[in-house]
């Protein structure tokens, strides 16, 4: 019989590493950490994944935002990033994202981007919703690809040591501070690893709804492991909803349709033929925000104009021919894959949930507030506030990338062994697994449906009571570990229920709208910039929403 | 959310566990999923409500992260991409397998190059940045590497290796000069069969875009292979990749060969080295086979090298005046239609050339005008595809559909490089040998009799490498027709 006691696990552990700086996640952010940090000593880049091949990153399509241009400026973006983010980010935050954004550029320009150019070999630029000023830069429409090839190049010329296809269950503490992590290989057998620091770099989790544009990964563990290991959050209520996600077939469901599609003189039609944007923002139209066109959407179908999958129209047959096939060919592919030919007939289209605004609480050197580590990415809250600009993601990757890397390699070396106490209830938590009932699916399913119906684009303080019951409740169900390789769905499934707490929890704390957050059972008189809120932030010792004073 | 229509799937799906198993062997799975379901689905579906056990790898769902990359029905392709279909099976890429649809790739990607930047940060321009883009694309799937033949018999990196090479030589960012480490990983192996191209789920024509990109940069750094060195001196010499050891194809027959009955089509005829030097027989056969089906030949005299064998392995110097012989030899003539029955030559002149007469393989030609049946041969027969036919022109069924007149019956064998390309019968002939041993066992697999193709590099070289008498095309159908003339001329009987 297996005795699953601290003293078992250590004894018993496959592999122990040791390093300075332990990165969790090989995205754009933690890739970029990881090449930072292995200045200053050893670096383990640990990923649930094939390095680089998880996460967001190598999906984004749009582009990077950075101030190149004369005629543009770090102001300029600084107040776009401001008004988008409905004025609940981090202003210092904002304002390093925008400042060091072109020296990141530069950095991948160095070690060897593929960023198209235009004839006078500068970096090219395009317009994107929001901002004043085209400066989001692109590699086609695989700019986050084209990212994530350049980062993993870096990765392979430097000495990093690669724990892939490696699930983090949790981060181990020393006290009040993080000296590492435990971490599940390919077989389900238990790694150990010690670090003088450790940076997050987990990105997103909208993998908790039933629509999502998130890949396998997205199913925001690192908010997870932040807040069991005694992190604060913020802002977790804060869901980027992308206004246009695919509606069938049933498993394409929330796979992202660029907003270049709009962006080229796509139009937005409901069932009964109508341009129904003229009603909700008749000066832009399809070109509107994020938020108010996934609204308007959502308000269509919910008022009986939508398709019959559901959805409304997004058209481009309007358009010539060979203007789709060169400005929207992976469009083109992807749904000439599923039988829909866009040049001759409309996409059908619904919001899908997208990114998560909220996050770690940082400060501008990524330290989050737990002593040892540092988070960055998506992970992290308070640089977009309560609604991302298209294009700021990229550059969010890129910047406290490289300062989480940067800061973790100059922490301090600590002792040289993880505590038996770190390892804590671990053995407990897989055991239980092991003698778990329950479909990890089951589980999953439910949740999905139910933070859609509760916790998606609109809210209500009973909707999303509803949803919080249910995670409570699917909270008691022991997820089932057939074998020591279904362990770490086991985990991440526990972790997807933690992330839909905090965002319920989150959205029943904030009393107003706000960005991307739309409470429809509660009316304030205040535009965003005269809010009396700030965060929500949500940890272990307590939960509320910051008061802050606004000029009258 | 409307969910849309439930189908149910009978899948087949490799199993492995190294724990227990020797071999893999396939289960079979039958479960519910959503009307248009990928191969994905149908594998989420088992592992959620059947069976948890099962590996396999995915994450982005959107056909761009290159990780679900396996075969179905032995093809590879992404699942997240591929359209599920009842009764399919599912089995790992060809990489040494971890369990179940898990394979080893950590290594290869491991080995890929990295760019070793400069210090200052310098923009490349328009033009250089759009010939890197191609290359770019890939998305690490290994698809290609696991269905190199090159990769499988000789030490070689393999196709993105050489591709992210060709990334790396293109970039004015990168530091050092690594064609002596391409040549290392393995650039002279590839036999330029296109077949990672054809699997490549972004399509990336790696033979074309890197291998032969880079073997020109070898051939300027002095770095040729010397038998590829020995070749490309022969042609400038002589016109011709192959010595004169007999009287050629070119020696032995007019400019003009009218045919025995009536002129139902004329065609410019294109012989290429080998079946003008090396095994001129098969080419006096196509004579007959012409002759007998109304077809008249032009047969340019003047006509020399196609360049095949200098494009693919680098040395480009002398191309641009065999192309322009070769043109002038066959405008003057006033040909629209230029035939070949090399598949080398003819995808060269149909991929590397700008001709203005059409190029077509001989079995496009017969299959066009149709032909009179022959005698069918008591023999069970197999098709090698030539790689430069099928995958260079795409040529699959014509073939077929001729050889399949002329026999009692007939078995396919799976299609690969049979090692006689790219250089590597002359500069590698080890690997190409090894390459013909596998043809062989294929062959003997089938139970055929005689082995048919249509390309003078595969008939000689397999004809080495197996005890079955192997025969183009043309050939087969003049044995049927003597067959015919034979059973005509016979007195019936009673």
């Amino acid at each position: 019989m297996y005795l699953y006691n601290a003293r078992y696990i250590k004894m018993h552990a496959d592999v122990e590493v040791d390093c300075h700086v332990l990165v969790i996640g090989s995205g754009g952010a933690g890739a970029r950490a990881a090449l930072e940090a292995s200045q200053y000593g050893k670096t383990v880049l640990v990923s649930r994944t094939l390095t680089g091949k998880g996460g967001c990153t190598p999906m984004a399509e749009g582009g990077y935002n950075a101030v190149l241009r004369n005629a543009d400026s770090c102001p300029m973006h600084v107040a776009d990033t401001l008004r988008g983010g409905a004025y609940l980010n981090d202003p210092a935050l904002v304002d390093i994202l925008v400042r060091e954004s072109p020296e990141r550029m530069a950095d991948l320009i160095r070690w060897g981007a593929v960023f198209d150019v235009t004839d006078s070999r500068e970096i090219a630029q395009r317009p994107f919703g929001g901002q004043q000023f085209p400066r989001t830069c692109y590699a086609g429409d695989r700019t986050g690809h084209e990212i994530m090839a350049t980062l993993v190049e870096q990765l392979r010329s430097r000495d990093i040591e690669q724990l892939q296809e490696t699930t983090v269950i949790e981060l181990l503490l020393d006290g009040g501070r993080v000296c590492g992590a435990a971490m599940l290989d390919r077989n389900g057998g238990l790694l150990l690893c010690r670090a003088d620091a450790t940076v997050l770099a987990t990105g997103g989790g909208t993998r908790v709804y039933d629509i999502s544009t998130n890949c396998a990964a997205g199913t925001g563990d690192g908010f997870a492991l932040g807040y069991r290991a005694g992190a604060e959050l913020i802002d977790m209520e804060m869901v980027q909803f992308h206004p246009t996600g695919a509606v069938y077939p049933y498993n394409a469901r929330g796979r992202l349709i660029t907003e270049a599609v709009r962006g080229e003189g796509g139009l937005l039609l409901n069932a009964e033929g109508e341009r129904f944007m003229h009603r909700y923002d008749p000066e832009r139209m399809e070109l509107s925000t994020r938020d108010v066109v996934a609204r308007a959407i959502a308000t269509e179908i919910l008022e009986g104009r939508g398709t019959p999958h559901n959805g409304v129209y997004l058209d481009v047959s309007h358009l010539p021919a060979p203007t789709i096939e060169e400005r929207l060919p992976i469009m083109l592919e992807q749904f000439l894959a599923f039988g829909v030919d866009i040049r001759k007939e409309p996409m059908e289209v619904a919001p899908t949930a997208h990114h998560i605004m909220g996050g770690l609480r940082i400060t501008p050197s990524g330290q989050t507030t737990v002593p040892g580590l540092f988070a960055c990415g998506e992970v992290a809250g308070g640089v977009h506030g309560a609604n991302r600009l298209g294009g700021n993601a990229l550059a969010d990757t890129q910047v406290f990338g490289k300062r989480a890397g940067e800061s973790a390699g100059r922490a301090a070396k600590q002792s040289g062994a993880i505590p038996i106490s770190a390892i804590g209830a671990i053995g407990a938590r897989l055991e239980r697994f092991r003698a778990g009932s329950v479909p990890p699916i089951a589980i999953i399913e439910t949740l999905r449906r139910a933070m859609w119906d509760g916790a998606g684009i609109f809210r209500t303080e009973a909707s999303l009571t509803t949803a919080g019951e249910t995670v409570a409740s699917l909270k008691t169900r022991t997820p089932q570990a057939r074998t020591d390789r279904n362990l770490a769905e086991c985990c991440t499934v526990e972790n997807m229920l933690e992330v839909a707490g905090l965002i319920v929890r989150g959205a029943l704390l904030r009393r107003e709208s706000r960005g991307a957050h739309v409470r429809k059972d509660v009316r304030t008189a205040w535009e965003p910039a005269q809010s009396p809120y700030g965060h929500t932030f949500q940890s272990r010792s307590g939960e509320g929403i910051e008061q802050r004073e606004v000029a009258a | 959310m409307k969910e849309g229509d439930m189908v149910g799937i009978t899948a087949k799906v490799s199993r492995f566990n190294p724990e227990t198993d020797k071999e893999p062997h396939f289960e079979t799975y039958t479960v519910s999923v959503h009307d248009g379901a990928r191969v994905l689905h149908v594998l989420h579906a088992i592992h959620d409500r059947l069976d948890p056990t099962l590996a396999y790898r995915f994450c982005c769902e959107a056909g761009q992260c290159g990780s679900c990359a396996m075969r179905v029905n032995g093809e590879p392709v992404l699942a997240c991409m591929e359209e599920a279909t009842d009764g399919m099976t599912v089995e790992p890429l060809r990489l040494p397998v971890i369990r179940d649809l898990l394979v080893e790739v950590e290594g290869v990607l491991a080995r890929l190059a990295p760019f070793e930047a400069g210090e200052e940060p310098e923009i490349p321009s328009k033009e250089e940045i759009e010939a890197i883009k191609p290359l770019r694309d890939c998305i690490e799937c290994l698809s290609c590497v696991s269905e190199c033949p090159a990769v499988d018999v000789a030490s070689f990196l393999g196709p993105t290796g050489m591709r992210q090479e060709m990334r790396i030589a293109l970039d004015p960012r990168a530091k050092h000069d690594r064609i002596k480490k391409a040549i290392d990983e393995g650039l002279f192996t590839c036999t330029t069969c296109q077949r990672c191209r054809d699997v490549c789920p972004k399509k990336i024509a790696i033979p074309g875009r890197a291998i032969e990109k880079l073997r020109e940069i070898a051939n300027r750094e002095g770095l040729t292979l010397p038998r590829h060195q020995a070749v490309a001196r022969l042609i400038e010499e002589t016109g011709r990749s192959v010595d004169r050891t007999k009287a050629t194809f070119l020696e032995q027959v007019p400019e003009v060969v009218e045919p025995d009955g009536p002129v139902r089509g004329e065609v410019g005829f294109f012989v290429g080295c080998m079946y003008n030097g090396r095994v001129p027989e098969t080419a006096l056969d196509m004579i007959e086979v012409m002759k007998r089906n109304g077809i008249r030949l032009i047969i340019p005299h003047d006509q020399v090298c196609c360049g095949s064998p200098l494009i693919r392995t680098g040395q480009t110097a002398i191309l641009p005046e065999l192309k322009k012989r070769n043109i002038e030899a066959f405008a003057r003539k006033g040909v629209t239609t230029v035939m070949t029955m090399c598949a080398g030559c003819g995808s060269t002149l149909k991929n590397d050339y700008d001709t203005p007469f059409t190029v077509k393989d001989i079995t496009e030609v017969l299959t066009e005008y149709g032909i009179e049946p022959p005698a069918r041969l008591d023999v069970r027969a197999t098709y090698h595809d030539p790689c430069h036919l099928l995958r260079g022109q795409g040529i699959s069924g014509q073939p077929r559909e001729l050889l399949k007149t002329a026999v009692r019956e007939f078995v396919e064998m799976p299609s690969r490089c049979c090692g006689a390309g790219g250089g590597v019968r002359s500069g590698l002939p080890d690997e190409a040998a090894a390459l013909g041993k596998q043809r062989d066992d294929e062959i003997k697999k089938t139970g055929a009799d005689i082995v048919v193709t249509a390309c003078p590099f595969c008939e000689f070289h397999i004809r080495e490498n197996t005890d079955r008498p192997v025969k183009h095309i043309c050939t087969l159908l003049l044995e049927g027709y003597r067959e015919k003339d034979r059973k005509r001329n016979r007195p019936a009987k009673g």
